[in-house]
Order: structure tokens, then sequence, then C-alpha cells
């Protein structure tokens, strides 16, 4: 129980001293990074605490300190996992998706016909929910990462798309009469202003579709799979009651996903710095 | 281990309002005739005789017993020995209190094509293997055999099965793992013929542990009204499962009533209840201390990763079945 | 990069937030052409023909191997006509043909009462309710938090990195786990299944909702600074209106995951009724008829309640006199 006040007090405390930071160095770059750092601790001292607190079975909700314990001893097994997962499975099929969701957008772009005809299928298509294509995509492909790729592909596809095609509608009248007026041929047009108009769109469906890529590779192993990868240590351990190690593998994925996300961003803010949005006011 | 307040609160404030006693089941699959005894009992009143109120809760792939009686999500579960004797190793006190499967359903069905003719023709192929707690029989008798199966050398290459058969049928893999009561006719019915397939039953190369028994978190034991409750709900499982082996089509049709997501056929459960008769006909409930004895032998003789490390204690009480099958 | 061209008409930015409607709507159309139905008819039908053909296809390459391979079992010879017969009416296609899967979708739409545990209303109506359920509290935590996070800057600080990175927990992993522990409070039913289909609709609402708030420039929130109003008048007078288009583009997001966390939740939840569980045992007993089925209907749901969601955003934004 005293553990349990403690964290109480801790978040409290923390709540208010990031309040009083965020007022005086909002724009300080330690203090962007302290503040959320805090939170997270603050997060775990509570978690922690809870779990002391209410003596929750380690079965039900392992405590950080647990969870910190087993990363540490198997961080070799945690990287095994990571690569198959990830840099295999859940990078091949964003690359692949993302590429050829741009490359659609461009080409249909042109074809109001097909846009017309497309878009309305595509979004169909986008609803039909993974999971259930997961196991089929595991008896076309085999159970190793290709089968992973191939859904993260489907997942991150129709995002992409519908923010592309949204992005290359996302000039004024007044700026593509503009370019008429320079004589601009459709290429430059597309260059010059189509496509960095579009960038904001684009980004917002590339900073989607860095979350879905993860929780699709990391599902997609759930049916099936070689002996390793995240997904399936995950279901594994679960069976063996080892949850300090399903909680690490979670934390790595989390990880890997906010660093996936972090670098889009940063990638966004280089390219679309001239947004409003990009302004924090 | 001690239990969840919140929970405990809300039980005792529920426990008082009940006139029947209530008992949670937390079955290790999905409904079907590998459950039947818990339906028929249910559907027949011995439950109501005995003046319980069952609710029987189905599993799924990723529910894991083990966990759901730790979150104290069940009162008893149907769960194998050997994932249950895993459990307790890691902390888990569960108890088997009944044993109403006499013998394995296990077995790992192989295309003949392949040419495994037997277990040392296992090198160098790809074997399916379900995990979640059901790879320890694997595991035990791959070690047994001597062959790795972390991907060395002279090893198997093991797949994570999903829960169908569609691996052996796509040439994914030369064997899979197979209950003689459901899997293996899924492939017959997909239209393999016995000839086609070379099967290995884990009863016949001596590795059978055993499967679907019943347990029980064992500090809840110490209580006399539980133990009272649990006299009354093994006695009332095992004349479900009973009646179900004397009249398997009524069973089938009783749990084909049961299956909530319509996804079972007839024929099939029909079929299932006449396997899980087989196993089921050579016990009154009772654990036999000698199956046990053997389960936990083929347990530790994992080689150099086995899947208990040490005998296990109090792992199995006889006093419920005693009490019970007077 | 080009200098940005600065329009003459002060637009919100960009004007096209709207634009994740259908393509038609960009499209300028001269005054008085058909509906929109009617225009996309032809376009629709000619994508769904050539889909059907490449289908039919793979149907028959797919499923050929297996042909072969019991021809070669009970050693015959295959002929072409026999293959092609064959590959269209497998028990357990790799690729079942279309018309499999139509026949599938009508014996469980129409085949059976919608009572049956048979029926596909009946599941899908066990799936629609828990997503609804999932996706008011999702859009209502996001909404909420997008308000905080705009307004207070220690919350943006905090909340926003974590807000991403909860999205990075794959949700199926801890799906299991959620339903263990919330049943071990006694939460059944349909609410953890909503719990995770909020889950995983709060944070496209919130995303879009930041960057909604924020939409308005400079310029603009100038404007409102020299009409001296404050913080509440703001929000209510121009972040709130600006931010609709994003607000219904991510609603339309929210509400799809909604269905997707509800479905994840219904595999190893052990909750046997809903399109989920459909999935599941199809998956299991290898019914891969069922098993697409099951995918179309859950699709359709989905479209069906993007396309609600669409409405709604033209009746509120012709109210508002956003319509483009």
């Amino acid at each position: 129980m005293k553990l349990l006040m403690f964290a109480l007090a801790f978040w409290l405390g923390a709540s208010l001293f990031n309040s009083w930071l965020a007022a005086r160095f909002s724009h300080r770059r330690w203090a962007q990074l302290f503040v959320p750092a805090l939170f997270g601790v603050t997060l775990l001292v509570l978690w922690e605490g809870v779990v002391a607190g209410f003596a929750i079975s380690p079965v039900i909700l392992p405590a950080p300190s647990a969870i910190v314990a087993r990363f540490a001893q198997s961080t070799a097994l945690l990287w095994g996992d990571f690569a198959q997962t990830i840099l295999k499975g859940a990078l091949a099929g964003y690359l692949l998706g993302c590429g050829a969701a741009i490359v659609t957008a461009i080409v249909i772009d042109r074809s109001p016909f097909l846009q017309r005809g497309l878009m309305p299928v595509g979004n169909f298509v986008a609803a039909l929910p993974i999971v259930g294509i997961a196991p089929i995509l595991v008896m076309w492909f085999g159970f190793d990462w290709q089968s992973k790729a191939a859904v993260v592909v489907l997942m991150v596809f129709f995002p992409v798309l519908v923010n592309m095609v949204a992005g290359l509608k996302a000039t004024d009248h007044l700026q593509r009469d503009l370019m008429k007026t320079y004589s601009a041929s459709y290429r430059d047009t597309l260059f010059k202003l189509r496509l960095p108009a579009a960038m904001p769109f684009l980004f917002n469906g590339l900073k989607i579709a860095t979350t879905l890529a993860l929780i699709g590779a990391i599902v997609a192993e759930f049916f099936g799979s070689p002996t390793r990868g995240m997904g399936f240590r995950i279901s594994t351990a679960v069976g063996q009651l080892d949850m300090p190690l399903v909680w690490s593998e979670i934390a790595v994925a989390a990880l890997a996903g906010s660093g996936f996300f972090g670098a889009m961003a940063l990638l966004e803010r280089l390219v679309t710095f001239w947004h409003p949005s990009q302004r924090a006011r | 281990m001690k239990k969840f307040l919140i929970g405990a609160a809300l039980a005792a404030l529920t426990a008082g309002s009940a006139s029947a006693e209530e008992v949670k089941l937390q079955l290790k699959w999905v409904t079907q005739a590998q459950f039947a005894g818990y339906y028929v009992a249910q559907e027949k009143g011995f439950y109501d005789e005995e003046g319980l109120e069952v609710t029987i809760m189905p599993g799924g792939p990723d529910i894991s017993p083990t966990q759901v009686m730790a979150g104290g999500g069940a009162d008893v579960t149907v769960d194998w020995m050997p994932s249950a004797l895993a459990a307790r190793e890691k902390g888990l006190d569960l108890v088997n209190i009944a044993q109403p499967f006499k013998s394995s359903g296990m077995m790992l069905t192989c295309l003949k094509e392949t040419g495994i003719k037997g277990p040392e023709d296992f090198k160098g192929k790809t074997l399916g293997v379900w995990f979640g707690g059901n790879e320890y029989p694997f595991l035990s008798w791959m070690a047994t055999l001597g062959i790795p199966t972390d991907g060395s050398e002279g090893g198997v290459t093991v797949l994570k099965q999903g829960f169908n058969v569609d691996p052996l049928l796509q040439k994914q893999a030369a064997c899979i793992s197979t209950m003689t009561y459901n899997e293996y006719w899924q492939v017959i019915d997909a239209g393999l013929a016995p000839e086609d397939l070379v099967t290995f039953k884990y009863e016949d190369e001596g590795v059978a542990t055993l499967e679907d028994g019943l347990y029980v978190m064992g500090d809840k034991l110490a209580d006399p009204a539980f133990k009272a409750k649990m006299v009354k709900f093994v006695r009332a499982s095992m004349k479900g499962w009973k009646y179900a082996e004397a009249n398997p089509d009524e069973a089938a049709g009783i749990v084909l009533e049961n299956d909530e997501s319509g996804a079972q056929t007839e024929t099939h459960q029909k079929r299932m209840m006449g396997e899980i008769a087989k196993l089921t006909a050579g016990s009154q409930g009772a654990l036999d201390p000698a199956d046990y004895e053997r389960t936990v032998k083929i347990l530790l003789g994992g080689g150099s990763d086995p899947v208990i490390s040490k005998a296990p204690e109090g792992a199995y009480t006889l006093e419920i079945t005693d009490e019970a099958l007077k | 990069m080009t200098p940005r061209i600065l329009s003459a008409r002060r637009r919100l930015w960009p004007r096209s937030g709207t634009a994740r409607r259908a393509a038609a709507e960009s499209l300028r159309r001269p005054i008085g052409s058909g509906g929109k139905g009617m225009r996309n008819l032809g376009p629709i039908l000619t994508v769904v023909a050539a889909i059907l053909v490449i289908w039919y296809g793979a149907a028959v390459k797919m499923n050929a191997k297996w042909v072969y391979d019991q021809a070669a079992r009970a050693g015959a010879e295959v002929s072409t006509s026999q293959l092609l017969r064959e590959t269209m009416a497998q028990e357990r296609p790799v690729l079942p043909a279309p018309h499999q899967v139509a026949k599938g979708l009508w014996q469980g739409v129409a085949g059976q009462k919608i009572t049956s545990k048979r029926s596909l209303v009946f599941h899908g109506w066990v799936t629609l309710s828990a997503t609804l359920a999932g996706f008011a509290l999702g859009a209502a935590a996001g909404l909420l938090l997008a308000i905080g996070i705009v307004h207070s800057r220690a919350m943006d600080m905090s909340v926003m990195p974590w807000a991403i990175a909860s999205q990075t927990i794959p949700i199926l992993a801890i799906a299991p786990m959620v339903i263990v522990v919330l049943a071990s409070l006694g939460i059944k039913g349909l609410l953890p299944k909503a719990i995770i289909a909020a889950y995983l609709s709060f944070f496209p609402v919130l995303v879009g909702m930041v960057k909604g708030l924020r939409a308005p420039d400079a310029m603009q929130l100038d404007l409102m600074r020299t009409y001296n109003a404050n913080r509440a008048e703001t929000f209510w007078k121009l972040r709130l209106p600006s931010s609709m288009p994003y607000l219904f583009a991510s609603l339309k997001v929210g509400i799809a995951a909604a269905l997707v966390g509800t479905i994840v939740a219904e595999l190893p939840a052990g909750a046997t009724q809903g399109l989920g569980a459909r999935l599941l045992s199809g998956s299991y007993y290898g019914q891969t008829i069922q098993i697409w089925a099951a995918l179309f209907a859950a699709a359709t749901l989905a479209a069906g309640l993007v396309v609600a969601v669409g409405a709604i955003e033209r009746v509120v934004l012709r109210k508002m006199g956003m319509a483009a």
C-alpha cells in the first residue's frame, strides 16, 4: 500500500511540475523531451504502484520492474524477433505498399474515369478487416516473412492512396491557372505545384501507415509463422504464462513504432515546412 | 497467489444473491464434441439436479485457460496436463481434480509422398505444431527421439501451425499436428484418402500425455464449500460424459445447438463424438496415478530443455473424485 | 520547391480537406448534370468487371495445384475442361470463385432466419452493436483529448507522444489479456469488445482534430484577436468550424478502425458470436468460402458505416455553409 500512496503522490507532483515546465519553457528543446519523458515515468510509477498495491497476479499484469528485468536478460531473443517481424515483414511491406499507392495515385490522377471506378471499389477493399485476410495470405505466400509483408502491403496501400489522391487535388484554381499562364506542361505542373501541395496529405497517410504496418506484421504472425518473430513470441509466451516476455515484446513494438512514426514526422517537417499546421501556436 | 481484490469483492457481491451455486467452466477450445459431456450435463439437467448453475465458456486459439484461471475468470478449467504442469512450475497453483479422458488423441499426420515412414525420417522435414501451451507434448517427443527443434543441423523445421489443416493440403509442411477426433478427419474430408497419409499416434509412440482434465486453483480447495461444489460438479459432469458415450448422436446434436458461431456441421460433430467416446471410455473420472507418473516422466525427459524441470508436488488430488464417484 | 502562391481569397487550408469525398466531387461538372451515383456507375462496373475477370483467372490458377495433386494420387490425367470445372467448385478452394462467395453470402444473409446462428445478419448485428459503442467511446475520447492538446501546452507536450506510442502496441496481442483482465473484474459481453474498438478509433480522431483545430492560419487567428475574442469564442467561432472537414475525414477512418477492433476482439475473446467469430471458425475448419463471405459482409458493413458518416458530413457542412 505504501508504494501505491507514493505512486499517487508522485503522479500529482509530476503533473504540476509538467504544467509549470510547459508554461515556462515550451520552446526549449530540453523541455520538449523532458516533459513527455516525465509523463511516461509517471505512468510507469503508477503502474508499479497499482500492481504492488492491489497485489495483482503477475500472470495478469506484471510489474514494470519485472518486465525491465526480463527485457535485459533476453535482448538477443528480442533482437531476432525484431529483425524477423519489423525489418523483414513490416518494412518490406511498407515500402512496397506505399510506393505502389503513390504511383497508383499519380497514374489514376490523369484518368477521371479510372478514379470514379477505382476509388469506391478501393474504399470497399480497404474496409476488409485484414485480420481475416491474414490466414488466407499465409496460405498463399507461405509461413515466412513474405506473407507478413503481403498483409502489410494490403494494410497500408489504401490509406496512402486515398490521401495522395486527395492531395493531388489540393490546389486552388488560381494556382493552377497561374501554371497555365506560364504555359507549364502537365509534368511541370505535377512536379512544381501539385506534388508539393500534396505532401501534407501524403505524409498524413504515411504516418497512419507506420502503425498499421507494425500491427499488420505482428498480427499476421498469429495465423502461422516460423518459430521466431514478435507475433509468434507474444502468442506463445501467453500460453507459457511468461507475461514479462510478452510485455517486453510489446515494449519493443512500441519503441519501434514510435521511432518509425518519429522518422516520418521529421521527414514531413523537412518537406512541408511551409504548411500552417507545422507552426505550433 | 493473492486474489485480485476487486474481483474478489465483486465475487463476494454476486455470490450472496444466487440461490443455485454458480460454477464457471472455461473450456480449452471452441464449442465442439470434445466437450460434449459438459454440454450434455447442462442440457439434460444433471447440473440442475445437483443445484448447480454452470456457465460454460468456450475457449479459442488465443485464450490460455491457465491465464483465465490466474485472473479469477473461471472456477474450473479443462486443460491438458503438460500445460497445467508448466503453469504450475511458473507459480500458478493448478490442481487436477478429475480426469474424464483416459487416452490421448494427439497424433502427427504426414503426407505419404514426402517419403516419411518412421520417426527417424523427420530430420530435415518441416513439421506443423500448435503453440500456446499445446507444444509441450510435441517438444517432449522430439526430445526423446533426440531430434533438435531449434532449426539446427539434422533437426526439424518447426512451423507455428494456424488452427487448420491447410499447411498439409498445400504441402507447406510434411506433417501437421492433428487430433484423432478432429483435424485428422478434416484432412480426410478435404479429399485425401487414409492411404495417402502416414500417421503417428502419441499413444502408439509411447509419448502420450494426459489431456482434457479438470483443474482448479489449489488455494480454493482449502474452502470446504468450494470442495463440496466441485464434488457435485464432477459427479454431474461424469454423468454427462457417460450419457454422451452411450448416446453419441444425441450428444453431437446438443453440442450443435450450443455452438453459437454456427460453424459446426452435423457429420463432423457426430464423427468427433464417436472418436471422443473412445478416449473417455477408460475413465470413470478419477485420475489414475500411474498415468500421471507417466506424463510427468515424459515431460521431465525433455533432454536439454525439459517442459518441467522437477517433479511437481500436489499437482493432483483424488479427494474430489473419491467423494463424487461413491 | 516553388514558393507557395498565395491565393487571393483566404480559404481554409486545404480546402480539400473534404476532398476525401468521392473523387467525382472535384471534377468540375457542368451545373445540372446527373447525380453522382449515376455518373460513377459506369466506371465502377468496369472496374468490378475487370476484377472479376482477374479473380476467375486467379481462382483457376491457384486451385489447379490441388486438382493435379488429387489426380496424381489417383493416378489419373486431367483435361482442361475438367480442370476448369473442378477449380470452380471445390469444397476448400485456396481462392473461392466469385460465384461461390456470392452464394455463401446469399445463404448467409437471405438463406435463413436472421435469428439463426448461421445467419450473417445475426453475426453482423452483434459486431455492429459493439462497433458503434466503441466508436462513440473512442471518438469522444479523441475529441476531448484533441481539445485539451490544442489548448494546454503541457498536455500537448506530454500526451501526444504517448498517444502515438499507444497505437504501436499490437492490440491483438493484448486483446486476449484485456478480455481476461476485464473478465476477472466481472466485465463481460459487449463492453470489452467496445473498449478495444475505442482504443483503435480514438487515435485517428485525435490526430485529425489536432490538425483541424490548428488549421486556422495566423491571419484568421489575428482577426479573432482584433475582435478581442477570448479562447472559448475563438474555439467555437473559428477553430471548431474550420476543423469540421478534418473531423469527418478522421471519423471515417475511425469508424472503420472501430469495426476492425471489434472483429479483432471477437477472434480470441471466445466471443462465439459476431463476424470475427465467423472468420475464425471458418479459418479453423478450412471453410474458405465461409471466410470470404464473412470478409465481404464485414467490408459491406464498414463501407455502409463510412457512407453513413459521409451523409452526416454533407448535412452538417451544408448547415454550416461550408459544403464545397
